[in-house]
C-alpha cells in the first residue's frame, strides 16, 4: 500500500505572507501537521504567482478558480516557448550566417529573452528538486534513492504510519538510507530537516517566481513621470454635497503626497461657497508618482447624510460624484510645442503697455490652436511664472492626448484602465452611512472612511492592491495574446 | 447728505454692538457701508471690488484681491490657503485692509501699497517713487538669458558675464540676471539716490550683494563713465525712460502721481537716454558684446536710422522682439539687441579713412 505524502503550499491571500504547510496523509488514518512558517515578505506580495504555479491543487483550496489553473498552464507554455525561442536564437547567432540588420534585431531579441530564459531555467531546476524531494516521501522504497540526490543536506522525512512505529534513531543520511525502519525520534528529526530543506527551496522558488513575474509584466511607459492631478465636482440637483466631497478628496491626495514624501504644488484652486471645492489642480512630483496614482482617475461617488452645507437640512442620504483626472507630466522633449500653434492672452486692456501702463493683473491664458485646448493660470504675481505654469499644464494635457491615441490603438479588455475610457467610469464609492469605501474594479472594501480620507496607510494599501491586480491582468493579457498567436 | 450719513452710521455702530472693537478711520469722510465683524476673505474682496468700481478705480477686482491676500499672508488670492477663503477675519486684519484700500482709492499703485512685487519670480521691495518693473521687462531678461546660454563658452568662468545695467530702479533686471547666472557680475547705476538704496535693500534681501556694484551716477553726464570700477562689459542691459514727452500727461494717475517722471520721460522722441546708452558702446562694451534695450513700439525704426547715422559706434541692430502678447493685441513695447561686432570689422572700417 502506498501511503504517500502530499505536501503542497497553501498560501493565504493575506499581506503577511504566512506559509502554511499542510502535511497531510492520505489514508484512513489521518494526521495533519499544521505548521506556520514565516517566509520572507518581498516588497510586493505576489500571492497570485503561487496560486498560478503551485503544482498540487486541492479541492479544498477554495481561493482558486479555474481561471488560475488555465493561466498556470498558459504561463508554463508561454515560458516553454520563450525558452525554445531563446535557444533557437542562440543556435542561429552562432552557426547560421545572417546579414547585419537581421543580426542586430536577433541580437536585441536574444538580449531581451536572456534574463527570462535564465529565470525559467532556474525555476525548472528548483522545481525538479522539489519533485525529487516529494517523490522521496512517496514510498518507502525511495529511500534507496537518497545517495543520488545532489543536495548536500537533504534528509527526507518519510511519513508513513508504519515508519512511525519503528525505532532505531539514525545518525546520518546514509544510515537512514541503509535502515528500513525509523523510530519516533528519527521521525521527528527527519521531519524537521525535511521541512527546513523544503522551506529553503520554497523561498528560492518564491523568489524566482517573483523575478519572473517582474520581468514579464510589461513596463508602463509613463510610470516614473510626475503628474498633474485635477479634481472636479460633479453636478447634483441641489445642495453642495459634490463640492464638499471634492474638497475632502483633494485633501486626501494632498496628505497622500505627504505620506509618500512627494512634492505637492498647487496650480489652481476654485472654491465653492460654504467651504466646498469646484475645481482644483496640483502638480505632484517624486518617485513613481504616475505609477501609483494612475488608477485614481475616474468618477468617485459619495453617499452620505450631509453634516454641513446646504444639503444638511434634510437628514436624507444624498449621492454625489466628483471626477479625478491624473495626467502624466512629460519632459520638455516629449511634447513639441510650435509657437505658431499657440495664442497667448494676457488680461490687459488692448493698447498701450510697457512703461505707459501699470497693470497688476498677471494672469495668462494659453490657447493651443490645433487642438483647442485652453489653459489659464493666475497663481503668481509674476506674469512669466504664470506663463511657465500654463505651459506645463498645456504640455501635460497634450501629452495625455498622445497617450490616449496610443492606448486607443491597443484594444484592451482590462478592468483597470487609464485614460479617457476610465474617466467616465465610476471606480469607487465612499459610503459614509455604512462607513465603507468600495473600489468596484477589484471588489475591494475597506472600513473607516475617516482614516481612509487621511490619505495614509489605508489609501496606500488600496493602491498596492490595484497595482497588483493590474499586473495580474497584464500577464493574463500577455498570455492570451500568446495563445491566440499560437493558434 | 454727508452729515446724515455720519449720524446714521454712529447710530448703527454704537458701542457694544457685536462686541468687537472696530477702529473706524474716518479720515476720508466717505460714508461707507458698515462691515460685519465676521466677514470672510471672499466677502471682503467682493465688497471692496464694489467700492473701487464705484469710484472708477481701474483693476478693481485685482486690486482688492491682492490687498486681501497680502493681509492674509499670500501673494495672490488664488494661492491663498483654501481654508482661509471662508474663515472670518480678525479686526486687525479688517483694519489693515481698510487702510490699504483707502490708499488704493487715492490711485496709489498696488505695488506701492503692498510695498512689494514679484519680478521673474523674485520678491522685491517697492517704494515710491522708484519705478515699478513691468511684466514686459521680464521678457527682456528671458532674452538676455537665452543669449548668454548660447554663448556658453563665456559663461562659467567666474565673473562672467559682466553686465552693466543703466537705470536700475528697484534692481529688478540686475537681480534677476544675477540669480539666474550664478557666475555673473553686475554693475548697476542710477541717477536717483532712492533707486540706489532700494536696489541695495533688494540685493541684500536676496543675498546677491556680493556680486553687484551699485553706483549713484548720471550716465548722461559726460564724465560719468570714467567712474566705473570695471570694464569693458559683456552686456549692457536697460529699460531706459522711453515715453515720448508729449505722452507723459496722458499716463494714468497711478503713474503720474506716484512714479518718478525721470524714469519715464525720454524726451521729445523718447530717444534721449537710449542714444546716450548706445553712445557708450565704444568705451564700455567689449567686442562681440551686446546691448539689450526695452523701447517704445515706435523706436525700432528710429533706433535703426540713428545707428546708421553713427557709424563711429560700430553697432548693428541685429534683432528685435515684441512682447509675447500675440499678434491680435497691439504690442506694448519692443526689445532690441544691438550688437557690437568684433575687432575685425572695426579695423576694416578704419582702413578706408586712410588715404
Amino acid at each position: 500500500m502506498n501511503r504517500h505524502l502530499c505536501v503542497w503550499l497553501f498560501r493565504h491571500p493575506s499581506l503577511n505572507g504566512y506559509l502554511q504547510c499542510h502535511i497531510q496523509l492520505h489514508s484512513h488514518q489521518f494526521r495533519q501537521i499544521h505548521l506556520d512558517t514565516r517566509l520572507q515578505v518581498f516588497r510586493q506580495n505576489r500571492n497570485c504567482i503561487l496560486h498560478l504555479l503551485s503544482k498540487n491543487w486541492s479541492r479544498r483550496y477554495c481561493h482558486q478558480d479555474t481561471k488560475m489553473l488555465w493561466k498556470h498552464k498558459a504561463l508554463q507554455k508561454y515560458m516553454e516557448n520563450l525558452s525554445k525561442e531563446y535557444q533557437t536564437l542562440e543556435q542561429c547567432l552562432q552557426h547560421i550566417p545572417v546579414n547585419e540588420e537581421n543580426r542586430r534585431s536577433l541580437n536585441r531579441r536574444h538580449a531581451e529573452l536572456a534574463p527570462l530564459a535564465a529565470i525559467y531555467q532556474e525555476i525548472q531546476e528548483t522545481e525538479q528538486a522539489i519533485e525529487e524531494l516529494e517523490s522521496m516521501c512517496k514510498s518507502r522504497q525511495s529511500l534507496a534513492l537518497w545517495p543520488r540526490l545532489e543536495c548536500s543536506s537533504v534528509i527526507i522525512a518519510h511519513f508513513n504510519l508504519e515508519l512511525l512505529d519503528s525505532s532505531n534513531p539514525p545518525t546520518s543520511a546514509s544510515q537512514v538510507a541503509g535502515t528500513t525502519g525509523l523510530n519516533k525520534q528519527d521521525e521527528k528529526q527527519l521531519q524537521e530537516l525535511a521541512l527546513e530543506e523544503r522551506q529553503t527551496i520554497d523561498q528560492k522558488i518564491n523568489m524566482l517566481y517573483n523575478e519572473l513575474f517582474q520581468s514579464l509584466v510589461p513596463k508602463e511607459k509613463y510610470d516614473k513621470n510626475d503628474v498633474i492631478l485635477e479634481v472636479t465636482a460633479g453636478r447634483t440637483t441641489g445642495g453642495d454635497i459634490c463640492q464638499q466631497f471634492t474638497r475632502e478628496i483633494f485633501d486626501m491626495y494632498q496628505n497622500y503626497s505627504c505620506y509618500k514624501h512627494w512634492q505637492f504644488e498647487l496650480l489652481n484652486y476654485t472654491p465653492a461657497d460654504y467651504g466646498g471645492l469646484h475645481h482644483a489642480a496640483a502638480r505632484i512630483s517624486g518617485d513613481g508618482v504616475y505609477k501609483h496614482l494612475k488608477y485614481e482617475g475616474g468618477i468617485h461617488r459619495v453617499q452620505r447624510i450631509p453634516e454641513v452645507g446646504l444639503s444638511s437640512r434634510m437628514q436624507r442620504i444624498h449621492t454625489g460624484t466628483m471626477s479625478v483626472i491624473v495626467l502624466p507630466q512629460p519632459d520638455e522633449v516629449d511634447v513639441k510645442l510650435d509657437p505658431k500653434d499657440l495664442r497667448i492672452d494676457t488680461f490687459r486692456a488692448k493698447g498701450a503697455g510697457g512703461q505707459h501702463v501699470n497693470k497688476t493683473d498677471s494672469a495668462v491664458r494659453l490657447v493651443h490652436i490645433p487642438t483647442g485646448l485652453v489653459v489659464e493660470c493666475q497663481q503668481e504675481r509674476s506674469q512669466i511664472k504664470n506663463k511657465e505654469i500654463a505651459f506645463r499644464v498645456l504640455r501635460a494635457r497634450l501629452y495625455q492626448q498622445i497617450i490616449e491615441k496610443d492606448k486607443r490603438q491597443q484594444q484592451s479588455a482590462r478592468k483597470l484602465q487609464v485614460g479617457t475610457r476610465a474617466q467616465s467610469e465610476r471606480i469607487r464609492t465612499y459610503n459614509f452611512t455604512q462607513d465603507r469605501v468600495s473600489d468596484h474594479r477589484i471588489a475591494y472594501e475597506v472600513r473607516d472612511i475617516k482614516e481612509f480620507l487621511c490619505g495614509g496607510k489605508g489609501l496606500d494599501q488600496l493602491i498596492q492592491r490595484l497595482l497588483q491586480s493590474a499586473d495580474e491582468e497584464a500577464i493574463a493579457e500577455l498570455l492570451d495574446e500568446h495563445l491566440k498567436s499560437a493558434k | 447728505m454727508e452729515l446724515w450719513g455720519r449720524m446714521l452710521w454712529a447710530l448703527l455702530s454704537g458701542p457694544g454692538r457685536r462686541g468687537s472693537t472696530r477702529g473706524w478711520a474716518f479720515s476720508s469722510w466717505q460714508p461707507q457701508p458698515p462691515l460685519a465683524g465676521l466677514s470672510s476673505a471672499i466677502e471682503l474682496v467682493s465688497h471692496w471690488t464694489g467700492v473701487f468700481e464705484k469710484r472708477g478705480i481701474p483693476e478693481a477686482r485685482e486690486s482688492s484681491e491682492y490687498i486681501v491676500a497680502h493681509v492674509l499672508g499670500a501673494k495672490t488670492f488664488q494661492s491663498l490657503r483654501p481654508a482661509l477663503w471662508t474663515q472670518p477675519l480678525t479686526s486687525q486684519q479688517l483694519q489693515c485692509i481698510r487702510e490699504l484700500s483707502s490708499r488704493r482709492l487715492q490711485r496709489m499703485p498696488v505695488q506701492y501699497i503692498l510695498g512689494e512685487w514679484d519680478f521673474q519670480g523674485l520678491s522685491l521691495r517697492m517704494v515710491p517713487p522708484v519705478f515699478i518693473p513691468r511684466p514686459e521687462t521680464e521678457e527682456l531678461v528671458e532674452w538676455v538669458l537665452e543669449e548668454v546660454a548660447q554663448r556658453s563658452h563665456a559663461v562659467g568662468s567666474p565673473g562672467s558675464p559682466l553686465i552693466l545695467e543703466v537705470g536700475c530702479g528697484s534692481g529688478a533686471i540686475s537681480l534677476s540676471l544675477l540669480s539666474q547666472l550664478p557666475q555673473s557680475r553686475v554693475i548697476a547705476v542710477d541717477k536717483r539716490e532712492a533707486a540706489i538704496s532700494l536696489t541695495h535693500e533688494n540685493a541684500q534681501r536676496l543675498r546677491l550683494q556680493d556680486r553687484i556694484w551699485i553706483i549713484h551716477l548720471d550716465m548722461t553726464s559726460e564724465r560719468s563713465w570714467t567712474h566705473l570700477p570695471w570694464g569693458p562689459m559683456d552686456l549692457i542691459v536697460s529699460n531706459p525712460p522711453y515715453v515720448f514727452h508729449q505722452d507723459m500727461e496722458q499716463l494714468a494717475p497711478e503713474i503720474r502721481s506716484y512714479e518718478d517722471p525721470a524714469a519715464l520721460d525720454g524726451g521729445e522722441e523718447g530717444m534721449d537716454i537710449i542714444t546716450h546708452i548706445l553712445a557708450l558702446a565704444p568705451r564700455l562694451l567689449k567686442d562681440s558684446g551686446s546691448i539689450f534695450l526695452e523701447v517704445d513700439p515706435r523706436h525700432p525704426e528710429l533706433v535703426s536710422s540713428w545707428l546708421q547715422s553713427r557709424p563711429d559706434l560700430y553697432l548693428n541692430l541685429v534683432a528685435v522682439r515684441r512682447d509675447f502678447c500675440g499678434s491680435q493685441v497691439e504690442c506694448a513695447c519692443w526689445h532690441l539687441n544691438v550688437h557690437s561686432p568684433g575687432m575685425e570689422s572695426k579695423r576694416r572700417y578704419v582702413l578706408p579713412e586712410v588715404t
